[in-house]
């Protein structure tokens, strides 16, 4: 446990002193969002469904980005290295940069949310809530996935190309099951009509969270 | 015969597809064994030089 | 050898000798191709997984060029299974592509293993990038349970001929049943072939690397003195 409160404690810390990572992901998905809103024109009847899936796909993309960033930080500096010949456990580890990656990413899908709020032309209010459970499974299962593969990609050649290759086909499944859950919440139906979707998401995310604990000493291992 | 064009195609690529892999393997056998041959050949050179590492052997031990 | 004779048969088999289905008329006979491909690509990245498994355990560099081999293969085959699929959607269903389940699960199944291959191509060959490959082949072959089950967990358009939703079978004509089963053989026959090939040759392209490295130490070392 002491370990990976450190590691959390340390990326968390030079994150907020640094704040550049973030601000510059929370730029990025206000672009991303100014084009979808352009791209898809909403009107009126479709701004549930619009609205979520401007929402995922400023996820995905500004999730990429930062966890790709963080990964070649690390990298360039030798500090992975240092991290990988110490006996911390790699499961810990893993959980460590998960939780890091996961609390920048909720901060800026919180910012994502007002966006959409404002953009799209939806009330703050119970709907928002609503939003969170899925919004977050997803945030969670993307980083689960991203903290293990940016590992990889970071590590070879037009690797920031890579991440988004290995990543996207990965997580289609929760992006299908949360892009409906989110557009249900949005719409103003209550948690219990998504109960299949967010079961989805909840089985996506503890398989995936597994998985990576168990197979990340294998990636961020040199010989 | 309606569609044959469909049938035709789909067993037309299946074969294609399948030569065109085999073709890239038989490829890649005669790359890989024209480096087999230059290994084989610095081996052999190797082999009969052997003067300088015997010397370098005679030095580790004394 | 075997594989020739045998792909032959199957084909006069699909050809000729089996009964043409009623409503789908000749096109119907992808059918016989179509699935093999996809049991064969099925099986290939389930090697993959394995091999990756094994690599991941043993960290014997065999296991490495048996999983690539069979991720190339199963590429092939998979490709040709979405390819297949399409040629006999077009007059059926009216459509080349639609996102059913079956559809989707599969052309994420063609992307994921594609991610591995460029993997591959776009790292060096280091034990660490070989890792990173068992790795992906691991989570990739997650989704070939959910193409197969696909059928059965949700609603879609995609046949379910041979075990029908509601438990039968759905071949009418025993030779109908017959010439798939040649037909799977038969291809069976060609991967195990494939898979032989590919896989012996990147063994020569290992132990080749090995021998390299391994010679210019030996020149190095000489070349000091």
């Amino acid at each position: 446990m002491g370990a990976f409160a450190a590691i959390l404690r340390k990326d968390l810390r030079l994150e907020i002193r640094s704040g550049q990572s973030t601000i510059a992901l929370f730029a990025l998905s206000l672009l991303i969002m100014v084009v979808l809103v352009f791209a898809l024109n909403p009107q009126p009847v479709d701004r549930a469904r619009d609205a979520a899936a401007a929402l995922w796909v400023a996820l995905v993309f500004a999730g990429m980005l930062g966890a790709t960033r963080s990964m070649i930080a690390e990298n360039e500096n030798g500090c992975m290295r240092a991290l990988t010949l110490s006996p911390i456990d790699p499961g810990a580890l893993y959980g460590a940069k998960l939780a890091a990656s996961f609390a920048f990413m909720a901060i800026v899908e919180v910012a994502a949310v007002v966006l959409i709020t404002l953009f799209f032309n939806l009330d703050f209010g119970g709907d928002l809530v609503r939003l969170a459970p899925s919004l977050m499974l997803g945030t969670l299962g993307f980083a689960a996935l991203a903290t293990l593969l940016a590992a990889i990609s970071s590590r070879t050649r037009a690797g920031d190309l890579l991440l988004p290759i290995l990543a996207i086909p990965l997580f289609i499944p929760a992006i299908i099951a949360g892009v409906k859950a989110s557009e249900a919440a949005l719409s103003g139906f209550p948690l219990a009509a998504a109960t299949q979707w967010l079961g989805i998401l909840v089985a996506f995310d503890v398989l995936f969270v597994t998985l990576g604990a168990l197979l990340f000493e294998h990636v961020i291992r040199e010989d | 015969m309606e569609h044959f064009d469909y049938l035709f195609a789909a067993y037309t690529i299946i074969f294609v597809v399948i030569f065109a892999y085999v073709v890239f393997i038989w490829r890649r056998q005669a790359r890989l064994e024209t480096e087999i041959r230059a290994m084989e050949e610095r081996l052999k050179s190797l082999k009969t030089a052997p003067p300088s590492a015997g010397r370098a052997k005679s030095a580790a031990e004394n | 050898m075997t594989t020739l004779i045998l792909m032959v048969v199957s084909l006069y088999g699909v050809f000729e000798w089996v009964p043409t289905e009623e409503d789908q008329g000749i096109v119907q006979r992808i059918f016989y191709f179509h699935v093999p491909c996809a049991w064969v690509a099925f099986a290939a990245f389930g090697i993959v997984a394995i091999a990756g498994m094994f690599y991941l355990w043993l960290k014997d560099q065999i296991w490495d060029d048996l999983g690539y081999a069979a991720a190339e293969i199963g590429m092939v085959f998979c490709t040709l299974v979405l390819i297949t699929g399409s040629l006999w959607a077009k007059p059926i269903w009216g459509t080349w592509w639609t996102w059913d389940s079956r559809l989707t699960t599969t052309f994420i199944l063609w992307l994921l293993y594609g991610g591995y291959l460029m993997l591959r191509a776009m790292a060096d060959d280091t034990p660490q990038v070989a890792r990173f490959g068992a790795v992906i082949g691991i989570f990739a072959a997650l989704d070939v349970p959910v193409v197969v089950l696909s059928v059965r967990l949700w609603r879609t358009i995609h046949p379910a001929v041979l075990i029908t939703r509601t438990g039968e079978h759905g071949l009418q004509d025993m030779r109908m049943v017959v010439t798939l089963l040649v037909s799977l053989t038969a291809f069976t026959a060609l991967f195990g072939w494939l898979l032989m090939l590919r896989f012996q040759q990147l063994r020569s392209r290992s132990r080749l690397s090995t021998i390299r490295r391994d010679v210019a130490l030996i020149e190095a070392a000489a070349g000091d003195y």
